[in-house]
């Protein structure tokens, strides 16, 4: 973003799939599914889980991962394609 | 620190150590990444909305919610 001018706009009217109807959908599952990971470890650290419901937590979570890359793959969106830059709030998802 | 479980399952979960809890390891945080240490602070949400026609109050919403991570130690134990 160059400095002092006004946000890059967002086409949401273009033909480029990046900004279609699809992404913006599996880009809050995205969120919500990373955000979920994240809420997991924490859960995890804590302590309490016993050794079957960290297994299920774990593959639950590796199976949700694949099945987003599926999905996104069905729509020939990337990765990045679902990571919305919020200007001054940084990037919604981390830059791998 | 408690113990990695053993297995690819496990792997999932440990790829956030990194990024969840360095001190300062990027530059610019993601905003899951921040909404993610609220959660674990625990957030209140309140709300008032008043929905009237013409001036005339006709329906009232209030809201109030806490929105915060699973902690057994502090809400009892959740299955």
């Amino acid at each position: 973003m160059t400095g002092g001018g006004l946000p890059e706009r967002v086409a949401v009217d273009s033909p480029s799939p990046e900004r279609g109807l699809a992404g913006l959908v599996l880009t809050i599952v995205e969120l919500l599914r990373q955000l979920m990971e994240r809420q997991a470890l924490r859960r995890l650290e804590y302590g309490d889980l016993s050794d079957d419901q960290v297994e299920r937590l774990g593959s639950t979570l590796m199976m949700l991962e694949q099945q987003m890359t599926e999905l996104r793959e069905h729509f020939g969106l990337t990765a990045e394609d679902l990571n919305l830059d919020l200007g001054p709030l940084g990037p919604l998802l981390p830059r791998d | 620190m408690t113990a990695r479980p053993a297995g690819p399952a496990g792997n999932t979960l440990a790829a956030h150590r990194s990024v969840a809890d360095g001190p300062g390891a990027t530059e610019t945080v993601a905003l899951v990444d921040l909404l993610d240490r609220v959660l674990a602070r625990g957030v209140v949400v309140t709300g008032e909305v008043t929905l009237s026609v013409a001036d005339v109050d006709l329906v009232h919403i209030s809201l109030r919610a806490l929105i915060s991570s699973v902690r057994p130690d502090l809400f009892g134990e959740q299955p």
